[in-house]
């Protein structure tokens, strides 16, 4: 079963304990479900207790020095200076032709330092091209990947199980806020961010700590998530996920990401292709779909109009809430707004209605 | 991991019950614990005619598509239709309620299937 050439994440041992099913992600070896099964995982996030996801693979680049604000709004799209001490914005890194390198996160600890959150399978690509960038700045960018674990604890009871093991008072962190403090002897840092739509936390710990913390967290209640789960939870919600919805291929105006993309701050990496291309039109549209008939669709699975493919899906599920299939998917910029549309199951064209995302009711905390 | 012993195997992880010249077809136990929690099945029109190996019905989970293939030569009778609103009942009961279709056989050769014991026996290679 195991691969030498996949990495191991600090809790790889705890989810042999917990009986994980693993499979090759992003360059890990990571657990897809847990006994409990899938669905079951994704109830105990959605339906009002807490789970608990290794989210050790993604990555983290510190970003130091008198030039970090001007270097982080060079690289990304968003305005960092709008941050203020101890916020997270989402953001993505562009390439010139205004195409995505990665979605990231950004975190202000303070002026003269930053911290990113990167996809696992972008990592390498990403930390070149920053420290490529970095050139002429009076900056510091240092990969952090190999020494930080990444847990999301998500749900309702997300805040009372982790109050339990922290001096800090949570309910003052705000969404998409975070707190450097100590947990169990080892600094980490807390923000209130996830990837379910759930209320919960993100916590960036040493490796050293992650077995500790993510067994106490377990012992109180929390639910071991895998990546099955995870992504029924993000694909409900309609969030992007790099490689599906964004990719090197798509621009922030295809996407729907311009709200993450700061035409009005200084110039940045990608930002004319990207002005561009949104004076030229997008060349496709993400939609939301719902199905009105039986299946479930999937990713690839092309989009009908008219007795004609018109796209593809981009990530598909059953939503157990919605009680249907549910897709995220590019058309035709024509076919975004008005046309009837089915999705190709195996040869038959199941019709679907646009639908606004999240296909359920989020409830992250605003 | 159940295998009763009255059925016969296929190297798919099909299993069929034959009685006379109706059989019934399902999933067995091994194949419902490696697809995980099934969330949909899609299954064939009444009257379809199938030999050995055709791909008759549908079965997926939440991260998988698998196609489930005829063991035996037969023509569907009827599908198991409460698996379109209880598809977990796969899971639940793979040998029993969580059957997938009745068949007319019609060809009764089952040379190829495996018993219990060689299905076991299989599972473990």
């Amino acid at each position: 079963m195991s691969d030498n050439k996949l990495a191991k994440t600090p809790l790889f041992a705890e989810h042999i304990r917990l009986g994980g099913k693993m499979v090759p992600f992003a360059g890990f070896e990571m657990p897809v479900q847990y006994p409990l099964g899938a669905l079951k995982e994704y109830q105990a996030v959605r339906s009002g207790e807490a789970g608990i996801f290794d989210i050790s693979h993604m990555g983290q680049v510190r970003v130091t020095g008198p030039d970090a604000l001007v270097f982080l709004q060079h690289v990304t799209t968003n305005d960092v200076s709008r941050l203020v001490d101890g916020q997270v914005q989402y953001s993505a890194l562009l390439n010139d032709r205004g195409s995505f390198i990665d979605d990231i996160t950004t975190y202000r600890i303070d002026g003269n330092s930053y911290y990113l959150c990167i996809n696992a399978a972008n990592r390498h690509r990403d930390v070149a091209h920053l420290q490529q960038q970095a050139v002429g700045f009076d900056v510091t960018v240092a990969d952090e990947s190999d020494e930080t674990a990444l847990l999301a604890l998500q749900g309702e009871k997300a805040q009372a199980l982790l109050q339990k093991i922290t001096e800090i008072d949570l309910d003052a962190i705000g969404y998409y806020r975070f707190a450097v403090t100590t947990l169990q002897g080892a600094e980490a840092i807390v923000s209130r961010t996830g990837y379910t739509g759930e209320d919960g936390f993100e916590i960036y710990l040493p490796n050293s700590s992650a077995t500790a913390i993510w067994q106490a967290l377990e012992n109180m209640g929390a639910v071991p998530i895998g990546l099955a789960a995870r992504d029924m939870l993000r694909t409900e919600m309609g969030y992007a996920l790099y490689g599906h919805e964004i990719s090197d291929s798509v621009t922030p105006v295809e996407a729907g990401l311009m709200w993450i993309t700061r035409l009005d701050k200084d110039d940045f990496i990608g930002r004319s292709a990207v002005e561009a291309r949104k004076e030229s039109g997008a060349r496709q549209a993400l939609v939301g779909l719902k199905l009105t008939g039986r299946g479930i669709p999937r990713e690839h699975y092309k989009i009908i109009a008219n007795g004609r493919e018109v796209g593809e899906v981009t990530s598909g599920m059953h939503s157990p809430l919605a009680g249907a299939g549910v897709a995220i998917g590019y058309v035709e910029p024509e076919y975004a707004g008005a046309g009837a549309l089915s999705i190709d199951i195996r040869g038959r064209a199941v019709p679907a209605e646009r639908t606004r995302t999240p296909f359920v009711r989020s409830n992250v905390r605003k | 991991m159940a295998i009763p012993v009255d059925l016969k195997y296929t190297k798919d992880h099909e299993w069929v019950r034959i009685e006379g010249d109706s059989a019934t077809f399902g999933v067995t136990d091994h194949a419902q614990e490696a697809l995980g929690d099934i969330v949909f099945v899609e299954l064939p029109e009444e009257g379809r005619v199938m030999a050995i190996g055709d791909a008759f019905a549908v079965v997926e989970s939440v991260k998988a598509v698998s196609d489930v293939y005829a063991p035996v030569a037969s023509e569907i009778i009827e599908g198991n239709e409460a698996l379109e609103d209880s598809p977990e009942t796969v899971n639940e009961d793979p040998y029993g309620d969580g059957w997938i279709v009745k068949v007319k056989v019609t060809d009764g050769d089952t040379s190829h299937l495996m018993d219990a014991a060689a299905y076991a026996k299989f599972l473990k290679e």
